[in-house]
C-alpha cells in the first residue's frame, strides 16, 4: 500500500494504482472521457489533469502511477484552467447539435462542459466533419461528434474480442473506423453505445425515440440467456423503449448481450392480448371466463395421467411453481421444463449449475468446454472468459473446446475434437490436453447443452464430473464443474422439480400422443408437428408464435417486462425483476392465470398474493430465500452424478444456429430479424 | 330573451350602454347599487338572444361587463385579420374534435406505446 495525500486527505491505495484511483479513494471526482475502469488506460483525452506537488506541469491522473508520499491537488486554479483549456479544445471540433443528438441528457461531454466549458467560443475557423461509418444494424454512428477517446476501439479489442475498430490518421484528422465497411461481428456490440461518452455511437433502433429524462427505469433481469444479466428497462407510457445493463460485478460487470438489449422491440409485436378458443377448427376471441370453461369442459373426465404441462424458456419461477401445483392438484405426474430434451442429474444442485460462478472464472487457470459455444449461448459470460484469458497472459489460461465451433470464440482455444470420445481420451490421459488440465491448479470444465440435449447426456455429465475429479477441478475450496444453461427459466425449473414425476412422461413423451391435454407455459422451442393431432393444446404465453397457432385454447400471459418475477441464472443465483409496464389488453400475469383457472376446476391453489406464492417458493426449495447471493457448495464431498450408460460417438451439435432467433420475443422483434438477415444469413441477402 | 323579471328590472333600473355587433344589449344600473372589487359601483348586465349561453359575449364587451374596463372596446379596434367570435362551440355540430376522437372515426396517430396484437392466420 502507498500513502497518498489528495487535497489534504491521506488515503492508502494499492501499489501500482493510478493517481485517478487515489483521487476516487479520497472521494474526489475527476472528470474523464477516455478512462474507463474496465478498459486499458489510453490517456489521450487529457480531461483528468491534476496537479502533483513538485511536478512541473499538470499530469493526466488516469495514467500516472502513485508514489509514496505523493501530494495530489485536484482543485487548484492551475487544474481548473488546464481542464477548461482541454474542454475548449474538445469543443472546437464537436458539433453544437445537442438538441438533435440522442446522447443529450446522458452525455459525459454535456455534463463536463457544464463544469469546465466556457460561455462562448473563441474559435472562428471551420469545424471538422467526418463521414459516418457503417457498424451494422445496431450501432448508429455520427462520427463528427467523436472526441477520439478510443474507448470503442479498446472495448472491441479487449472485451468483445473482435479487433474490427481502429483509428486512421493522426491529430485532428484522426478517425475511428472499421477499415472495411461491414457490420461489427460481436454479440456485445450494443455496449459500444453505453461506453461512448458522447453521441458518436448511439442505438440505431432507439434513434430519436425518447429523451433520458422522459424514461421511467425499472430493475429487471434479462431472460434472453441464462446468465441473468441485470438490466434496467426504460419505459415511456406503456412501451419498453430500451434495456440497458446495470452494474453487477458478480454477474455481468456492466455488459449486456445484444439479444437482451435489442430484442425489447419484440415486446410490441405479435402480442397475445385476449383469450382465444378453437371452435370448429377456427380460433375465436373469447372472454377469460369462456376460455376457462372451455378448458374445464375438456378436462372433465380426463384422468390425471393423460394431462401434461411443459414450461418454456422464459418463464419466471412463480408461474412455473403455480403450473406444477396445478398439475399435482389435477393428479398429473407429467410435467417438464426441458422442452429441448436435455437431461440432468437432479440429486444435487452442483450437477446442473455453474459451480465456479461467473466471477470465479477469473481465478481459473485452465478451461475445457464440452459441447458449448459460450460466445453465442452466453456472450457476457464469454467476455469474462476472455477477460481471464487476457489477464493470464500468453499460455496462462489454456482453453480446450470439444465440439464444432461455429464462430471465433474470441480467445485462442484448441479444438480437441468433435465428439464425446475426446472426453474418454482426456480421462485415460492419452490426449495431450489431459496433462494441461492436470498441471493446472484450478481447472474448470464447462458442459453445455450441445452435450446435455443428447440421449447420452447422463453419461457425458458423469464422465465430465469424473474428469473434473481426476484433474483436480473439483477439490477443496475449488469447484471447477460447470453446466452452462441457455434458457433463463431452466435452473429455476429444475430447482422446483419441474421434471416428470413417478411414471410421468417427459416433454417428448407428452408431445408424441402421451397425453390428451397439453398445457404449454410459453413453450415454443419445438416443431408443433411433434404434437399429436388429437392432443388438446392450451398455450399460455405472451407471443403468438408457432405453438399459439397450433393451440386449441390461448391464454394471454405477461412477458418478462410485464411481471415481477424470480429467475435463477446458470450459477444458481436467484434474482428478482420488477414490473416495468402492464401486460397488453386482457393479458395477465401467468401465476394469476393459473390461480384463477385452478378455482374453475375446483382445485384452488393456496395463494392469493405474490408474497404468499414466494413464501411457497422458499418452502419448496430454500434456495429461493436468498435473493442475489450464492451459497458455496463443497463439490468434493459429492458422489458425482449417476452414470447413464453408454456414450454415443456422434459429434456435439451447436445448440442453435441463429443467435438472434432463439425465443418468441426475439422472433417477434424486427431488430433481431434484421440482425439475423445481416449476420446469420448474409448470403441470401447478397443473392437477391 | 330575458325573462319577465329581468325585463321589468331593466326597464326601471337599467340604462342602455350599447349593443355589440350581434345586437345584444348591455345595461348599467342608473345608481351605484352593488359592491364589488372593494367599492360600490354600477351593476352591469347583458340581455342575450334566445337560447344563448354566457360564452357568447364578444371580447369587446367582456372586459366592460366584468368591470375590468370602464368602457367597451370600440368596434374600430377590430383588426381585419380577426375572425368573428363564435362563442363556445362545445355540444354543437361545429364542436372541435381532436384527431383520434370517436367523432372523427376514432383513428388516432400512431404512438410508441402501440403494440401489434397477434391474430390467427386464416
Amino acid at each position: 500500500m502507498v500513502k497518498v495525500t489528495v487535497d489534504g486527505i491521506v488515503v492508502d491505495v494499492p501499489n501500482g494504482s493510478s493517481a485517478l484511483q487515489a483521487c476516487e479513494a479520497a472521494g474526489k471526482e475527476i472528470p474523464r472521457f477516455c478512462f474507463h475502469e474496465r478498459l486499458s488506460v489510453a490517456g489521450n483525452c487529457r480531461m483528468c489533469l491534476v496537479q502533483v506537488v513538485r511536478a512541473p506541469k499538470p499530469v493526466a491522473s488516469c495514467g500516472f502511477p502513485v508514489a509514496e508520499g505523493m501530494e495530489i491537488l485536484t482543485d487548484t486554479e492551475i487544474v481548473r484552467k488546464a481542464r477548461r483549456a482541454v474542454m475548449e479544445f474538445l469543443l472546437i471540433n464537436h458539433p453544437l447539435d445537442c438538441p438533435i443528438c440522442d446522447q443529450g441528457g446522458e452525455c459525459d461531454l454535456q455534463d463536463q462542459a457544464f463544469g469546465y466549458g466556457a460561455d462562448h467560443s473563441r474559435y472562428q475557423e471551420a469545424k471538422r466533419a467526418v463521414k459516418d461509418k457503417y457498424l451494422g444494424p445496431l450501432v448508429k454512428t455520427v462520427m463528427t461528434r467523436c472526441i477520439q477517446c478510443t474507448r470503442c476501439i479498446r472495448f472491441a479489442t479487449e472485451i468483445a474480442g473482435v479487433p474490427e475498430l481502429g483509428a486512421v490518421s493522426r491529430g485532428e484528422n484522426m478517425e475511428v473506423t472499421n477499415y472495411v465497411e461491414k457490420a461489427l461481428t460481436s454479440e456485445l456490440s450494443g455496449n459500444l453505445i453505453d461506453i461512448c461518452p458522447v453521441g458518436a455511437l448511439t442505438s440505431k433502433p432507439y434513434a430519436f425515440t425518447a429523451r433520458p429524462w422522459e424514461l421511467k427505469r425499472t430493475d429487471s433481469i434479462d431472460v434472453s440467456d441464462a446468465v441473468g444479466t441485470n438490466i434496467s428497462l426504460q419505459v415511456r407510457g406503456s412501451a419498453v423503449l430500451r434495456a440497458v445493463p446495470r452494474v453487477n460485478d458478480a454477474v455481468n460487470e456492466e455488459w449486456l448481450a445484444d439479444k437482451g438489449r435489442f430484442s425489447v422491440d419484440g415486446l410490441k409485436h405479435r402480442r397475445l392480448d385476449r383469450p382465444w378458443v378453437r371452435v370448429h377448427g377456427k380460433l375465436q376471441a373469447v372472454s377469460w371466463q369462456d376460455a376457462f370453461v372451455a378448458i374445464g369442459r375438456r378436462l372433465d373426465g380426463v384422468p390425471g395421467d393423460r394431462i401434461g404441462a411443459i414450461a418454456g424458456d422464459l418463464c419466471d419461477a412463480e408461474s412455473m411453481l403455480a403450473l406444477k401445483d396445478l398439475m399435482v392438484a389435477l393428479g398429473s405426474p407429467n410435467i417438464d421444463c426441458r422442452q429441448d430434451g436435455a437431461d440432468y442429474d437432479l440429486s444435487q444442485r452442483a450437477y446442473y449449475t455453474f459451480g465456479t460462478t461467473i466471477a470465479g472464472i477469473e481465478d481459473a487457470d485452465a478451461l475445457l468446454v464440452v459441447g458449448s459455444i459460450p460466445r453465442q449461448e452466453a456472450p457476457v459470460l464469454n467476455a469474462r472468459i476472455r477477460k481471464r484469458f487476457l489477464a493470464a497472459g500468453r499460455g496462462g489460461f489454456p482453453i480446450g473446446l470439444i465440439g464444432t465451433p461455429t464462430a471465433d470464440p474470441t480467445y485462442s482455444a484448441d479444438v480437441l475434437g468433435e465428439g464425446p470420445d475426446v472426453l474418454a481420451a482426456l480421462r485415460d490421459g492419452t490426449h495431450p490436453f489431459a496433462a494441461t488440465l492436470k498441471a493446472a491448479k484450478k481447472p474448470m470444465i464447462i458442459v453445455g447443452h450441445g452435450a446435455l440435449t443428447r440421449p447420452d447426456a447422463r453419461a457425458i455429465l458423469a464422465s465430465a464430473w469424473a474428469l473434473a475429479v481426476e484433474t483436480g477441478a473439483i477439490g477443496a475450496g475449488w469447484n471447477g464443474f460447470n453446466v452452462l444453461h441457455r434458457a433463463a427459466s431452466r435452473v429455476a425449473g429444475l430447482d422446483l422439480g419441474l421434471v416428470p414425476g413417478k411414471g410421468g412422461r417427459s416433454a417428448a413423451g407428452m408431445m408424441s400422443g402421451g397425453v390428451d391435454v397439453l398445457w404449454l407455459l410459453g413453450a415454443d422451442e419445438f416443431h408443433t408437428a411433434q404434437i399429436g393431432p388429437k392432443t388438446f393444446v392450451i398455450y399460455q404465453g405472451h407471443h403468438g408464435d408457432a405453438a399459439a397457432a397450433r393451440a386449441d385454447v390461448i391464454l394471454p400471459g405477461a412477458a418478462y417486462a410485464e411481471k415481477s418475477g424470480t429467475y435463477v441464472n446458470t450459477e444458481g443465483r436467484v434474482q428478482r425483476s420488477f414490473r416495468a409496464v402492464m401486460p397488453p389488453g386482457d393479458a395477465r400475469e401467468d401465476w394469476r392465470i393459473l390461480r384463477a383457472f385452478s378455482e374453475v376446476v375446483g382445485h384452488t391453489l393456496p395463494y392469493d398474493t405474490v408474497e404468499v406464492l414466494r413464501e411457497r417458493l422458499a418452502t419448496v426449495n430454500p434456495v429461493f430465500r436468498v435473493i442475489g447471493g450464492l451459497d458455496a457448495v463443497d463439490a468434493a464431498a459429492l458422489p458425482g452424478p449417476s452414470d447413464g450408460g453408454a456414450v454415443l460417438p456422434a459429434p456435439f451439435r451447436p445448440v442453435f444456429d441463429d443467435y438472434y432467433q432463439t425465443d418468441p420475443i426475439c422472433r417477434a422483434s424486427p431488430t433481431m430479424g434484421e440482425c439475423s438477415r445481416i449476420y446469420v444469413h448474409p448470403r441470401t441477402v447478397a443473392a437477391e | 330573451m330575458a325573462n319577465l323579471g329581468t325585463r321589468i328590472y331593466t326597464r326601471f333600473k337599467g340604462r342602455l350602454v350599447g349593443k355589440d355587433a350581434d345586437g345584444r344589449c348591455y345595461y348599467e344600473a342608473r345608481t351605484a347599487n352593488r359592491t364589488g372589487g372593494g367599492l360600490t359601483r354600477h351593476e352591469r348586465w347583458v340581455i342575450y338572444h334566445k337560447g344563448e349561453d354566457a360564452s357568447v359575449v364578444p371580447p369587446e364587451w367582456w372586459g366592460w361587463l366584468h368591470h375590468v374596463d370602464e368602457a367597451p372596446l370600440p368596434e374600430s379596434a377590430r383588426q381585419p385579420w380577426q375572425i368573428p367570435y363564435p362563442g363556445n362551440r362545445t355540444g354543437t355540430v361545429d364542436a372541435y374534435h381532436p384527431p383520434g376522437s370517436d367523432y372523427r372515426g376514432g383513428r388516432r396517430a400512431a404512438s410508441t406505446s402501440d403494440y401489434e396484437a397477434w391474430v390467427p392466420e386464416g
